[in-house]
């Protein structure tokens, strides 16, 4: 296959590489692992004449900090999610999401800020960062802001991000959430994009759920919240009607298209389903 | 950039050098030149294949500073001053390396060409973990697709190569 | 019969490592692709985006403007003879020359100086078309007032076949029970991982070609003939190749290009797909759409069996006869009856062509009938291992189109699987969700007739001996494709000298020096060129032991009396050679080495070479078609699934299974499994994964791609038992041998889609049985 030409730069540092940004606009993207627009530029889908490598630019630390919550790097892979002691111990649902998405090789390259700016609906990590509330850090060329990852995505493949702006962490805050758990299904056991993905976090206590953060992907345009749901959820005493009720509400808030992988009724029944089975695992096996 | 040049036509071409196998090449590519190609055709190691050229098959898989990656979605550029195996490699001189000398044993491969990636990528399994089970071997290999053997002897081989708890 | 067969061999029967092995572990074989030669091209093909079109204007000046771009070739460039796999239709081109029939349909070839050009000049090339409606299945293919793909094929009906043995009427007429189920089987793909590439290049009037193929005859057979070459100008020959599966048996428009090109340019020139490419090649497993009617007596016994099959061929013909016929020419293998009534019918439609695909037309028809004899013996109250005893043939029976069938072990496979997976214990008892299946196959050791008319043999064998006796060279076009033919003529060829299968090595798949082979389909090489290599071998055998009784006569080596033996003269049956040493009977302890025999025959007479030759014969069958499915000797096989689904979202998980295979001597244990490995594999992919699925409106390939064409991945696999049995010979085949490599494919579909019945109580009788259908019918059902 053929990659069409482009000018490379590799900045040393994050402002040089918003200059460049800035200079070249819409004929620049940033290059990360390379699995999402590799692949789009040898489909043709894609043509940026130049291509900024993030690879000089560090970004990928996974660490704690107190009174800030687990800082991950942009530029952290996925495999550096599965094999961080540090996130497992203490977000093991987001190393475990990590580990489902496609197979060991990209996720060897693959890093957490390429995939959630390339925004696919159907990417592995969105929905179990927002289950747990995270945000997002963008720098770019006039300063830096925060944005809720919920509210980082407009549509396929589209963000919120600015033409010069680039993902530098995730944070997860520190939070009182006492479960949470991410259930991909695909059509096969590795190397599948999720049909349907449902990430959830739980607060129960005695038995109660105190809160609960439902989010979907796969099955709108964006990753999205099942609010109705978690309102449901909230005050009552868990039981596995309640979990049905539940996974019925979320199934309602989601909506799925057809196309080559599967139907959109399919999809839907596959919410209400996973919901459930989520929010059983997440209450079970009582870690976040 | 210092390492880049630009020729009559305005094409840039850019210095770039992989340590690969243990040593040190430097060449002069197009910015779109991946480290497949790189290694193919600049190098003339033609032991990693190209399949589906989209990251599926793997293989095309070698190992970047250890990491099994796939070298269609690598740029050469983006490996600048970084390590590469390829599966020529994983033998030491004439001594092949335990994992080939299983798979040969196994009869881990048929038509042979998803062997070069499958092998590298079962030698940076038993690198990071060097007693998998078996869920831990197919998860590693699942990204290497093998349409001759149902991957049964290269599962087995595999193990045989591990070391034993 | 439970007799154990004596075998007493050196190399045969042994696992020996491939004698590849080294070559494919450390990255030194070399495929088509990865040859490079002194100033080669690189090129391409110019393929329509359109599926039914006729070709108004092809504009290639912009393209040859690029600098680089050497040459552009389109139809008006090469010849307009047509070609085909299958003797009765010749109806594909090089190019197209007036029309295209599928959206990917071949239209010219560029080459030039790297790969990135040869893009970059695709690009600029313009096609002007006028569009035609297409059709995308047989039954729009079918209807009145459909497009007309071909001239030659009105109704677009490429293939017409009506088989009646016996009297089903009557047989269903007076049976206890009878049923009609309809069932339909999916378009999928070979999915090698080494797309096609072809490398050429001319010394004078001869011309060489790499081909990444399965057989170098055909290829060289069919671009002599359109090319108008002399065949001996064509030297056709292969690297290794990175599987088949059939899909590397029609000689492609690399193939062509690459040699047209090279001839036009005076450089070498490497013609290469792009993966999506290779799927647009086609040549896999048809579409069909099945219906069944069978009657039984009230213990199961099939009386009368109606079969009708329709196939979509896509838009040429290739090796689609015989897939038709194949789809019902087998079946009257498996199970003993005598009332047979088979219709079939290929249609052409406006998709890559269909063809021959592992197991050649027989898969699905097994996955239809498997579970038509399961849905039998459920009504009448009979277990499905029971219906296949009551049923199976016996060995050194005729079949009733005539077929002669020698050794045949069906029943005893089904009981050893039986035994071997628990189905006792398990059957019926694994609860909801859970479910154990049973399915059998078996196939043709090679056809029994060539691609084309001929009075060819079908393998000729050679065996020289290098001059000073220190290494055997074996040569046959044969071609491994990865299932190892190399390593088994090489076992056979040691054990027939009596020589060290250490020092044999093989010169393969080379049209120049290895003799002629039909190459590798029907699972034909083990046995017809294992022939062929084993006469060669014991002509060498028979040439040493002459000149050993010379030299136990003239040197010395004899006692006293000992150049006679009783009244008379040593002679050569007086002596034998195994592994390299040759001996007297007699008195064993008088030896001569093999090499020292060879180096004394090369002395005073000159090269040492063994010849084989092997023809199958007049194989039964005097109906029309009966060539397709005649055969020296018939495999079977029996595989048992263990499926677990979940209720709710419809997944399917197997998670164990077992195959015997009634496969006469095995040559490589360890080869042979690898085999039924990796058929078990394609067979589950298409049961539960794979589809090629196209756009409805403009039959534009989708899935072109591992992302979307799914093959199992190593976590989706389940384990495979893979047992034999040992009392299986096969009268037909060298040291006893019949095939593994398509008959393994054959059961699968069967097996596991009654395991999923088993375990969902749902009937899924439309391939692939995907999650999402389960998850359909199960929800229906309630």
């Amino acid at each position: 296959m053929y990659l069409p030409d482009f000018e490379y730069y590799a900045p040393d540092n994050i402002a040089e590489a918003c200059k460049l940004l800035t200079q070249f606009g819409e004929k620049a993207k940033l290059l990360a692992g390379g699995t999402d627009i590799i692949i789009k530029m040898k489909k043709e889908v894609l043509a940026p004449e130049v291509l900024i490598s993030t690879k000089n630019l560090g970004m990928n630390k996974i660490e704690y900090v107190p009174g800030k919550g687990m800082v991950i790097g942009a530029r952290a892979t996925h495999n550096d999610l599965v094999k961080s002691e540090v996130l497992a111990g203490k977000y093991a649902s987001v190393s475990n999401a990590a580990k489902q998405m496609a197979h060991n090789q990209v996720r060897n390259v693959g890093t957490v800020g390429g995939n959630i700016s390339n925004a696919v609906p159907s990417a592995d990590l969105p929905p179990i960062f927002i289950s747990l509330n995270a945000t997002v850090k963008l720098v770019g060329s006039n300063g830096e802001r925060t944005v809720a990852m919920e509210e980082l995505f407009t549509g396929p493949g589209k963000t919120v991000l600015a033409q010069d702006e680039i993902i530098t962490e995730v944070v997860i805050p520190d939070q009182k959430m006492t479960g949470s758990n991410y259930i991909k299904f695909g059509l096969r056991k590795s190397g599948a994009l999720a049909v349907v993905g449902v990430a959830v976090a739980v607060q129960v206590e005695n038995n109660v759920i105190k809160d609960a953060r439902i989010a979907l992907g796969a099955v709108a345009p964006t990753p999205v919240r099942a609010k109705k749901a978690e309102e449901f959820l909230k005050g009552k005493t868990v039981s596995d009607e309640l979990l049905a009720e539940a996974g019925v509400i979320a199934s309602g808030e989601c909506k799925p298209i057809s196309d080559i992988r599967a139907s959109a009724e399919y999809r839907t029944d596959l919410v209400r389903i996973f919901t459930r089975r989520a929010l059983r695992k997440a209450i079970d096996e009582g870690h976040v | 950039m210092a390492n880049c040049i630009v020729d009559k036509d305005g094409v840039k071409r850019y210095l770039v050098t992989v340590n690969v196998n243990g040593s040190d090449f430097t060449k002069v590519v197009k910015a779109n030149t991946l480290l497949v190609n790189f290694l193919r055709e600049e190098l003339d190691m033609i032991g990693t294949k190209k399949g589906c050229e989209l990251g599926d098959c793997g293989c095309c898989t070698v190992m970047l500073d250890g990491k099994a990656v796939n070298a269609c979605l690598v740029l050469a550029l983006d490996v600048d001053g970084r390590e590469v195996t390829t599966i020529e490699g994983i033998a030491d001189g004439e001594d092949l390396d335990i994992v080939q000398e299983k798979f040969i044993e196994h009869a881990a491969f048929q038509c042979g060409f998803c062997t070069s990636g499958m092998i590298v990528s079962s030698r940076a399994l038993l690198n990071e973990n060097p007693s998998p089970s078996e869920y831990e071997v197919r998860e590693a290999i699942a990204g290497n697709l093998c349409r001759c053997t149902g991957y049964v002897n290269i599962v087995e081989a595999v193990l045989d190569a591990a070391e034993k708890k | 019969m439970s007799v154990k067969i004596k075998r007493d061999y050196s190399y045969v029967g042994k696992s020996l490592d491939r004698n590849d092995s080294y070559q494919k572990t450390t990255g030194r074989a070399q495929y088509t692709a990865d040859l490079k030669f002194p100033n080669m091209l690189y090129g391409k093909l110019i393929r329509s985006n359109v599926a039914h079109a006729i070709i108004k204007n092809i504009d290639t000046s912009e393209a040859e403007k690029l600098p680089g771009v050497k040459a552009i070739i389109t139809a008006k460039d090469v010849p307009a003879m047509k070609f085909g796999l299958s003797p009765a239709r010749f109806d594909e081109n090089i190019f197209c020359i007036d029309r295209v029939r599928y959206n990917g349909d071949k239209i010219g070839a560029v080459c030039a100086v790297d790969e990135e050009t040869v893009y970059k000049a695709l690009k600029l090339i313009k096609v002007e078309y006028e569009e035609l409606p297409a059709v995308f299945t047989w039954q729009d293919a079918a209807k009145e007032g459909a497009p007309q793909i071909f001239e030659e094929y009105p109704g677009n009906l490429n293939t017409e076949i009506h088989h009646k043995f016996g009297d089903v009427d009557e047989a269903l007429k007076n049976a206890y029970y009878v049923r009609t189920d309809r069932l339909q089987g999916q378009r999928t793909y070979h999915a090698f991982i080494e797309n096609h590439c072809s490398v050429a290049y001319w010394d004078g009037d001869r011309a060489t070609l790499y081909s990444s193929c399965q057989s170098v005859h055909y290829v060289q057979y069919h671009l002599c003939r359109v090319l108008g070459m002399k065949m001996g100008d064509l030297r056709v020959l292969k690297t290794h190749v990175g599987a088949g599966f059939g899909g590397k048996l029609d000689p492609t428009g690399l193939d062509f290009s690459a040699v047209i090109l090279s001839k036009i340019t005076g450089q070498p020139v490497k013609m290469f797909y792009d993966h999506e490419e290779t799927f647009l090649n086609g040549r896999g497993r048809h579409p069909i759409t099945m219906e069944l009617t069978t009657g039984v007596d009230k213990n199961g016994k099939i009386l009368g069996h109606k079969y009708k099959a329709i196939l979509e061929g896509g838009a040429y013909t290739g090796l689609g006869i015989a897939s038709t016929y194949y789809a019902g020419s087998l079946l009257g293998v498996l199970y003993d009856f005598e009332n047979y009534q088979f219709d079939a019918y290929r249609y052409v439609t406006n998709l890559p062509p269909c063809g021959a695909q592992r197991g050649h037309g027989q898969p699905q028809p097994r996955f239809a009938f498997e579970h038509h004899l399961d849905l039998i013996g459920e009504a009448i109250g009979v277990d499905p291992i029971d219906m296949r005893l009551i049923n199976a043939r016996k060995a050194n029976t005729v079949t009733l189109a005539g077929y002669e069938v020698k050794s045949y072990n069906l029943r005893a496979a089904n009981e050893m699987a039986r035994d071997a997976s628990g189905w006792k214990e398990k059957r019926g008892k694994l609860g909801v969700g859970r479910g154990i299946g049973v399915g059998n196959g078996g196939f043709v050791t090679g056809a029994g007739f060539c691609q084309y008319r001929t009075d060819l043999p079908h393998s000729v064998g050679m065996i020289k001996i290098y001059d000073d006796g220190t290494q055997a060279f074996v040569y046959s076009q044969a071609v491994d494709i990865g299932q190892g033919s190399d390593t088994v003529l090489l076992q056979m060829a040691a054990e027939a000298m009596g020589y060290p299968y250490e020092q044999c090595t093989m010169y393969a798949g080379d049209t120049d020096l290895s003799t002629l082979d039909f190459g590798a389909y029907a699972s034909r090489q083990t046995l017809m060129a294992g022939w062929a290599i084993k006469r060669a071998g014991e002509d060498i055998k028979q040439k040493i032991l002459e000149q050993a009784v010379e030299m136990f006569r003239a040197t010395g080596k004899i006692k006293e009396g000992w150049a006679y033996i009783g009244n008379r003269e040593l002679r050569p049956d007086d002596l034998d050679v195994k592994e390299g040493i040759v001996y007297v009977k007699q008195e064993p302890s008088l030896t001569l080495t093999f090499e020292e025999v060879a180096r004394r025959y090369f002395v005073t007479k000159g090269v040492l070479i063994g010849r084989g030759w092997y023809h199958p014969g007049k194989l039964g069958g005097n109906h029309k078609g009966a060539a397709v499915g005649t055969s020296p000797a018939y495999s079977s096989a029996t595989q048992i699934a263990e499926v677990k689904v979940d209720m709710e979202t419809g997944q399917i998980e197997c998670v164990d299974t077992w195959d015997v295979h009634d496969s006469g001597t095995i040559i490589n244990p360890k080869l042979f499994h690898g085999q039924v490995h990796g058929a078990f594999y394609m067979g589950i992919g298409e049961t539960i994964w794979e589809e090629v699925l196209f756009d409805k409106k403009t039959g534009k390939l989708l899935n072109g791609n591992f992302a979307e064409y799914r093959l199992p991945t190593a976590l989706d696999m389940p384990p495979v038992l893979s047992l034999t049995l040992d009392d299986s010979w096969e009268p037909n085949g060298p040291y006893g041998l019949k095939e593994v490599g398509e008959g393994a494919t054959t059961p699968t579909m069967g097996a596991v889609a009654n395991a999923i019945y088993d375990a969902i109580g749902v009937s899924m009788t439309e391939l692939p049985i995907t999650y999402e259908k389960v998850w359909r019918a199960l929800k229906d059902k309630k």
